[in-house]
């Protein structure tokens, strides 16, 4: 028998180290917050609101949200943009990729905060007037998916990857595409719609 | 037309593009953490730190004290819920252990608090603030722990109801000319489907509706109802589309009823979104199993005797098993056979099915040992398995409805180069990699569930199909579209197909590789009522020819020929003789040899599945077979594999893109379950250690280089209306078994315990 006095929620290490940094690192953005404060020291609180400009898909929108909140639960439980998947919250699965000034980036792990001023492209942005974006429709033309649930990580990741220059054979596609989980395993008809989008991205 | 859309065979549907293509690569896709909810609070779970004992006490003040905290419920203050037996036992429940109930913890990772907030930050910073006290008592963890009990499966497992044998084993093993005897190991291994676990709840007065993926919404709604003691039409479970399923999303889990008893008491909407680790304690598992194979067999090669014994772990309060000897007893043709199944029981949280619960680890056993057999017998392997084929299943006699696992095996064969084998281990190689191939058997039950389903047409020829299916990425909208549009004459574009709702006509569990055969002979059955309907408003004064009745589905041929009739449906024409501007009909339909409560357990969420060796007169199911090279670097002994190739049988194929795919990702599951996926159990306190996405392998993209999906045509008119086998539970069988018999091939050692790892070649 033995007492011991520790629960295990989940992620613990880093959430604790984010906790942390929201009341350190971050400091300086939530100085900013109480700037705008006249109360100071209630403001200088890290769980108080922010407010913080996102521009995601070309619009600016503006939100008061938690110094944690990661740019993932901003666009999903802020903005309604649910297209963006979580997948494991720890940059493990990439479901939750999206592109930050044309760079992927695991939006799971990244604060919101840090992502002010930068342009954020999501899926629901890739699409220009009703017409798919042609790594969209490689997709569907390749049945590069099955359930679904990764793709739009898949399909952010797979634009970074032609534009990076990772796409010219086969085995770099298989290479710089597998920071994307899809555990419906539609690898193969992957790598088969990036070589048919390849092309078409580099040209336009 | 790409590799991803084969050309039809005989007996195949088109390869027309997902019907959900469009949704799933633009985010309009729904999930159910993605449902939007009016003013929701957030919860996050708080979960055991021990496998076993007690809780002593929470300190929850300085959880309390998090800005935004709105309530924290744990034992002590949780919402009083009523007791729902396990699945298999009449019940909704995957597990019977109820968390939240008392202080009593029966394993590691199970849910203890409950934190709801204004915020999911909030959330989560007050539950990793619970402080909690315990008394741990050493727990079991599995089978070399001390403190498990053993005993048979039969008695204790209600669908397990007899270890299958026939003959003399014993006196047979003895007289064989050779004889073989090997044990295997397969690991614990967990479903992780992409989407969390995630549970929304609202409640609109005393109607409550629950967002959560879910292969069964049925059974979901009547457990949950059971558990919250309210009307089963009060409650609503909505999923359109189902972040992958394989097997986790099946029965019902603790969570749903917990988290809808909290909405209703905050009178506020919840969404629970679980983190990855704590999918892994508050869902199901593979269980990991130890099995034994004696095989005696004449110089020739015919088997003469085959025993079969396999363990599984399960947890303390139910006696889950898979029982895979169902099948490994009637593969092959043999006289003498013998088998028994057991159940250990540990302080786990209970298993449950995933991805081909009874074939994955049992076939690797049987599969392995086969090839085993054809070494010591200096025989090629696919030549030992041609020699005890069989028609007729050797426990019952009875003959199976169809079989083609010699044309999948010649088939596969010829396309994978098998000929090019050289047959002694260690004898191919390339620069510092060994070369190995290796092939196995796959095969699946064909099961079906009873189904209803509600069709709609109006004049325009607009179709709307209404039936509480699950598409788990099978593509279950897209062959239920095409199959009304090839019954009702319409074009397919103007079919729109409602599933994942439990309003909708009831549909079995998205489990067993049913849903296909189950959904559309459903949809069927109500299409042909409509073209009856149609047809004798149209022709009222003519009486019908048998090609007519055919025509309209009353005829005997089977559906699939029957689809095409020689006097096409004019609707227009019918309408303006019926004089209405909506045809609707609802219809159930039930496979032959079901149960006579079929229908009613149906509408309760209940599954009646029939098929596969319980049929009365015959036994059905889908065959195919794999081969894989795999190639062990002699130096580092990281072991890859380039090649997996596959061909199937599995009956009519609805769409073969869809097909394909699936299959596709069954043989990379089946790679992944040789050489990748294992959660590591730490032996001391009954934790699975690698509970995360990183650290419990699954495939990359990198991981798959060349897979080839052969798909052969086959018609079986004695299964189902719509001759459908079920394929979606067959590609990842056996290949196991392949790659250990490949990596045998390769390096001259046999491996019979997975997941295969480089530091267990000794090249």
């Amino acid at each position: 028998m033995s007492d011991q006095s520790s629960s295990r929620p989940s992620g613990f290490d880093r959430r604790a180290f984010m906790a942390g940094a929201a009341g350190s690192a971050l400091m300086p953005m939530t100085a900013r917050a109480a700037a705008q404060d006249a109360s100071a020291p209630a403001a200088q609180d890290p769980s108080l609101p922010v407010e913080v400009t996102l521009r995601v898909n070309g619009k600016d929108k503006r939100l008061r949200i938690d110094a944690r909140t990661t740019v993932l639960d901003a666009l999903r439980d802020h903005l309604k943009l649910t297209g963006s998947k979580k997948g494991c919250d720890h940059g493990q699965c990439g479901a939750c990729t999206v592109l930050i000034d044309d760079r992927r980036v695991v939006s799971c792990l990244t604060l919101a905060l840090a992502a002010e001023g930068q342009e954020i492209t999501t899926i629901e942005g890739l699409a220009t007037d009703d017409r798919l974006h042609p790594m969209q429709q490689a997709f569907v033309d390749n049945d590069a998916f099955q359930c679904g649930y990764c793709t739009p990580g898949q399909i952010m990741s797979a634009v970074a990857c032609v534009k990076e220059g990772h796409a010219g054979n086969e085995a770099d596609i298989r290479e710089y595409m597998s920071g994307n989980i899809c555990r419906c395993a539609a690898y193969p008809n992957i790598v088969a719609a990036v070589k048919q989008a390849a092309p078409e991205i580099m040209k336009g | 037309m790409t590799a991803a859309a084969p050309s039809p065979k005989a007996n195949m549907g088109q390869p027309v593009p997902r019907y959900d293509a469009a949704a799933k690569v633009t985010g309009r896709a729904t999930y159910a953490s993605d449902m939007p909810l009016d003013n929701p609070a957030y919860a996050f779970l708080v979960t055991s730190a021990i496998a076993k004992g007690r809780i002593d006490r929470f300190d929850l003040d300085e959880a309390k004290g998090v800005r935004g905290v709105i309530e924290i419920v744990t034992h002590e203050n949780a919402p009083k819920l009523k007791e729902s037996k396990l699945f298999s036992n009449g019940g909704y429940a995957g597990t019977t252990i109820q968390p939240l109930k008392s202080a009593d913890i029966a394993h590691d990772g199970e849910i203890i608090a409950v934190v709801v907030a204004e915020s999911y930050e909030a959330a989560r910073e007050a539950a990793n603030r619970v402080k909690v006290s315990y008394t741990a008592t050493a727990p079991s963890a599995s089978f070399d722990s001390t403190g498990t009990t053993t005993a048979a499966a039969k008695g204790q497992n209600a669908q397990f109801k007899e270890d299958p044998a026939v003959g003399d084993f014993a006196k047979a093993f003895d007289a064989a000319e050779v004889k073989l005897t090997a044990a295997y190991d397969t690991p614990t291994q967990h479903h992780n489907p992409m989407e969390l676990f995630s549970t929304s709840c609202a409640w609109m007065g005393d109607n409550l509706v629950i967002y959560e993926g879910s292969q069964f919404v049925y059974g979901l709604k009547h457990g949950v109802a059971e558990q919250l003691g309210i009307d089963a039409d009060k409650v609503r479970v909505v999923n359109p589309y189902v972040g992958g399923g394989f097997g986790s999303r099946g029965s019902m889990t603790p969570r749903t009823a917990i988290i809808a008893g909290i909405a209703k008491r905050l009178g506020r909407p919840i969404k629970l979104v679980p983190t990855r680790d704590q999918g892994f304690t508050i869902t199901t598992h593979r269980a990991e199993t130890r099995q034994e194979i004696k095989l005696g067999a004449n110089r020739d090669g015919k088997l003469l005797a085959l025993r079969h014994e396999g363990a599984e772990v399960s947890s303390r309060a139910d006696a889950y098993c898979v029982g895979g000897t169902k099948t490994t007893t009637r593969l092959y043709a043999c006289p003498n056979v013998d088998s028994l199944v057991s159940i250990v029981r540990a302080d786990r949280n209970t298993p449950g099915f995933m991805r081909s619960p009874p074939e994955v680890p049992y076939l690797f056993a049987l599969e392995s040992a086969m090839d085993e057999l054809a070494v010591k017998l200096n025989m090629d392997p696919v030549e030992l398995r041609r020699i005890n084929d069989t028609n007729v299943e050797p426990i019952g006699g009875k003959p199976y409805t169809s079989r083609s696992l010699m044309a999948c095996f010649d088939e596969a064969a010829r396309a994978f180069g098998w000929a090019q084998r050289s047959p002694q281990p260690k004898s191919m190689s390339d620069g510092d990699w060994l070369i190995g191939y290796g092939c196995a058997a796959t095969c699946y039950p064909t099961q079906m569930g009873p189904s209803a389903a509600r069709v709609r047409v109006q004049r325009d020829g607009r179709t709307r199909v209404e039936i509480a299916g699950h598409e788990i990425g099978t593509g279950a909208y897209t062959v239920i579209a095409q199959t009304a549009a090839e019954r009702l004459g319409v074009p397919l574009e103007k079919v729109a197909v409602f599933m994942g709702d439990s309003d909708l006509p009831p549909a079995p569990v998205a489990g067993g590789s049913n849903s296909t055969a189950s959904t559309c002979s459903a949809v069927m059955m109500v299409c042909d009522q409509i073209r009856q309907r149609l047809f004798k408003a149209a022709m009222p004064a003519q009486s019908l020819t048998d090609r007519a009745k055919e025509t309209v589905g009353l005829g005997q041929t089977p559906a699939t020929q029957a689809a095409k009739g020689d006097r096409p449906l004019d609707i227009e024409k019918a309408f303006d003789a019926l004089g209405v501007g909506v045809v609707e009909e609802y219809g159930e339909w039930k496979p032959e040899g079901a149960p006579l409560d079929s229908f009613r357990a149906m509408h309760n969420g209940q599954v009646r599945l029939v098929g596969g060796h319980a049929m009365k007169d015959q036994i059905a199911y889908a065959f195919g077979a794999e081969f894989v090279e795999v190639r062990v670097n002699r130096f580092t002994h990281e072991i890859r594999c380039p090649r997996l190739v596959g061909a199937f049988a599995a009956g009519r194929i609805m769409n073969p893109r869809t097909a394909r795919s699936q299959l596709m990702g069954g043989l990379i599951w089946g790679m992944s379950s040789a050489l990748l996926e294992g959660t590591e159990i730490d032996e001391r306190n009954a934790r699975y250690v690698n509970d995360n996405l990183a650290d419990y392998l699954v495939p990359v993209n990198a991981d798959v280089a060349g897979v080839e999906v052969i798909l052969l045509s086959e018609q079986d008119d004695r299964i189902n209306p719509v001759g459908v086998k079920g394929l979606g539970e067959l590609a990842n069988v056996g290949t196991n078994a392949a790659i250990c018999n490949a990596i045998h091939h390769a390096t001259g050692q046999r491996i019979r315990k997975l997941p295969v790892r480089l530091e267990n070649i000794e090249v």
